[in-house]
């Protein structure tokens, strides 16, 4: 039988190639948007940016959208998060986060419940489904730089206590303020910092949302506060409502943000609402403008 | 059939490979000297990634302004990560302070609300304020949950209010047939509150998973209104507490052991709070993973660098209390079963002296890890900073900022 032989020279050129191929590939950061309710993009593919706006507009290095139905319940779809995480954010690689709204609650509860769970090592390459396949090796959690939340929803919405939204949404029932505080273990986050970003042109539900509001989430929740909802917190400047301060400093009136949590913009103009209308605006638009500063 | 081989690598051939290897490690840095960019004082240490887009400047005005911002910015925040992780994980994820957990302290207090009063069509009363309280949210089979609510007006004091109708009911998935519904029994307590206890294992809500939502309507300042109160109910025990709780000194830390009959295996999460003799609170003690069935042993741990890290160190004999926990069911919904919460002391300590108990740092791979990275990123930070402008300000190389605590 005869052999063909394969030229040695192309063998080595080939290892060598591939090697190089996997250092880079094997040390890469990502940047990964995590949307809120009522999803547009397609789960599993992390190149469909339709919730948040034209895909080509720069938010953050190797920007992957982390697509889930907005719909169904935050446990039924942690799966999706943990499989981007998986994909992303083990061995070599590292992640950004960028989150937004009830996204904020699924990443949260994510990270509480998994967190500390043993990971497989992936390829960074994902199927159909947004999983990737094993490359070898487990590791404890993942690889998270920090994360980024725009109008962040994790201690609920009085919206959802109040059956402004289908009350058959699964989601909606997730979102009631007392059941996504108690939720899990806002304060663990694995020792990864969440950075918050408060919206505050909120008008039509302003009668049922306290204290400031971006229209869907009030300040209490936008700004990481701990404890039982329905705290009203303000802009400076109001008499009858306590501040919500910045950075990890307790607000006006002594209520504290959960560990880890720090709000690193409030709207004092009350120019940015909760709604991002496909492109890139609103709150989300001042998270964005941040991913792209220091997502790099 | 036609097979492929590779012959024995000869002298000349591994010469060539060097050649081919070496001229490719060249080509690969030359690419990446990109002449846009400020050359960095010595090669940034953080990786490839960090040379990535960096928009060029012209290195005059507002651009080089708006630059020099940017780049502090990046010190500024990967300083803050570094320094503010090394500090926080010197005690593992499952044994924290109790001050970096306020509202996980104590989970058997009652959870209290209050919303404008809300009409059955949206509309809203502002001038009527409706108090709530529930005391859980999450219940175990054969547990009770206490409901109560009041009106009151902008100043506070009470509004007559009437409960007209409360009904429970199992929220069912969409396409399932409708869960059944109980009446509640609220009455007025000798004050201004409406109260009503529910026992969702005592009716036709024994074997409900999920959530059940009871709808409460009642009259107040001539209005009609409606609250919601929520709980998520679990009709079965995964794992029956077997046992008494027993306590040792361990490699890291002070432990308690709790004895637990496993039934359904899987990934149980369970935490305890950890108060000093006078009743304050100390720790936060958390177990996450995985059980088989069969009798198993939770552990909650007081990490001893925690313990003598504290000043004044705690109050001893620490106390074990209020301890909960749950199966967590991995992408289902619902996705626990709860497991029966022990409220109050649960374990006194016998250890009456730190003497004996380990007193170093929190280690693991996983801190090693996010220490190497984060200490890289500080590093290329400033590295860039400084290759900007070599005038520019950096904070200090350690990690003194005041502000890092939670």
């Amino acid at each position: 039988m005869k052999h063909r032989r394969i030229p040695y020279a192309f063998y080595i050129l080939c290892t060598v190639c591939l090697l190089l191929a996997s250092t880079v590939a094997g040390a890469t950061n990502y940047t990964l948007w995590i949307n809120g309710r009522s999803s547009s993009g397609a789960p599993g593919n992390y190149s469909d940016f339709r919730y948040w706006g034209p895909a080509a507009t720069a938010a953050g290095i190797n920007k992957q959208a982390v697509n889930w139905d907005g719909r169904s319940s935050i446990a039924s779809q942690s799966g999706r998060v943990r499989d981007a995480l998986d994909c992303f954010c083990t061995g070599q690689n590292w992640c950004y986060i960028a989150t937004y709204s009830a996204g904020d609650l699924l990443l949260g509860y994510t990270l509480a419940n998994y967190g500390g769970s043993a990971r497989t090592v992936t390829n960074a390459s994902a199927n159909a489904n947004g999983v990737c396949a094993a490359s070898g090796g487990v590791q404890t959690g993942w690889n998270l730089k920090w994360v980024r939340v725009a109008a962040g929803a994790a201690g609920g919405s009085e919206l959802a206590n109040a059956g402004a939204w289908t009350t058959s949404e699964p989601l909606v029932q997730d979102l009631k303020t007392s059941t996504a505080r108690a939720m899990y273990n806002h304060n663990d986050t694995r020792n990864v910092w969440f950075y918050r970003y408060a919206g505050a042109r909120g008008t039509a539900y302003s009668f049922l949302l306290p204290g400031q509001d971006d229209e869907v989430v009030a300040y209490h929740s936008s700004g990481g506060v701990a404890g039982n909802a329905g705290r009203s917190l303000c802009n400076p400047g109001d008499w009858l409502c306590d501040d919500l301060r910045l950075g990890t400093a307790p607000n006006q009136g002594g209520s504290v943000k959960w560990s880890w949590h720090s709000v690193v913009f409030r709207d004092d103009g009350e120019r940015f609402d909760h709604y991002g209308d496909g492109n890139w605006a609103g709150i989300i638009g001042v998270m964005r403008e941040a991913m792209v500063d220091t997502a790099n | 059939m036609k097979r492929w081989s590779i012959r024995p690598i000869s002298l000349r051939q591994v010469w060539l490979a060097l050649v081919v290897a070496a001229a490719l490690v060249v080509g690969l840095f030359w690419h990446l000297d990109d002449p846009a960019l400020p050359r960095a004082a010595s090669p940034p240490p953080a990786g490839l990634h960090f040379l990535g887009p960096v928009p060029a400047m012209h290195a005059t005005g507002e651009d080089r302004t708006a630059r020099r911002r940017q780049l502090a910015e990046q010190v500024r925040l990967t300083g803050h990560t570094y320094c503010s992780y090394l500090q926080q994980s010197r005690y593992p994820h499952t044994s924290r302070p109790a001050a970096q957990h306020p509202d996980q302290l104590y989970p058997n207090q009652p959870v209290r609300e209050s919303t404008p009063l809300r009409g059955d069509g949206g509309d809203s009363d502002p001038a009527v304020l409706v108090q709530t309280m529930q005391s859980r949210v999450y219940l175990a089979a054969g547990e009770t949950v206490a409901f109560s609510l009041r009106a009151v007006d902008a100043h506070g004091a009470a509004v007559p209010l009437v409960v007209t109708r409360a009904l429970a009911q199992g929220m069912a998935v969409q396409g399932a047939r409708p869960a059944p519904h109980v009446t509640l029994a609220f009455s007025r307590d000798d004050g201004d509150d409406w109260r009503a206890t529910f026992a969702p294992h005592g009716g036709a809500l024994a074997g409900f998973h999920g959530t059940i939502r009871s709808e409460v309507r009642f009259a107040a300042a001539g209005r009609a209104g409606v609250v919601l109160f929520d709980v998520i109910y679990s009709p079965e025990l995964p794992a029956m507490w077997s046992g008494a709780p027993r306590e040792a000194i361990g490699p890291d830390a002070l432990e308690f052991t709790l004895p637990l009959d496993v039934r359904l295996p899987g990934r149980y999460v369970v935490s305890g709070r950890i108060d000093d003799a006078l009743g304050r609170p100390f720790a936060l003690a958390s177990f996450n993973e995985r059980l088989g069935q069969g009798t198993q042993a939770v552990v909650l741990r007081v990490h001893g660098k925690l313990l003598h890290d504290a000043g004044p160190g705690p109050a001893l004999p620490l106390v074990l209390r209020d301890v909960e926990g749950y199966l967590l069911r991995e992408n289902a919904d619902p996705d626990r079963l709860l497991l029966a919460r022990r409220e109050g002391p649960v374990l006194v300590s016998r250890t009456l002296s730190l003497a004996g108990v380990p007193d170093h740092a929190w280690q693991s791979e996983e801190r090693s890890r996010y220490l190497a990275e984060y200490a890289k990123d500080r590093m290329a930070a400033r590295e860039r900073l400084a290759a900007f402008d070599p005038a520019a300000t950096q904070p200090p190389a350690g990690c003194s900022e005041p502000g890092l605590v939670q």
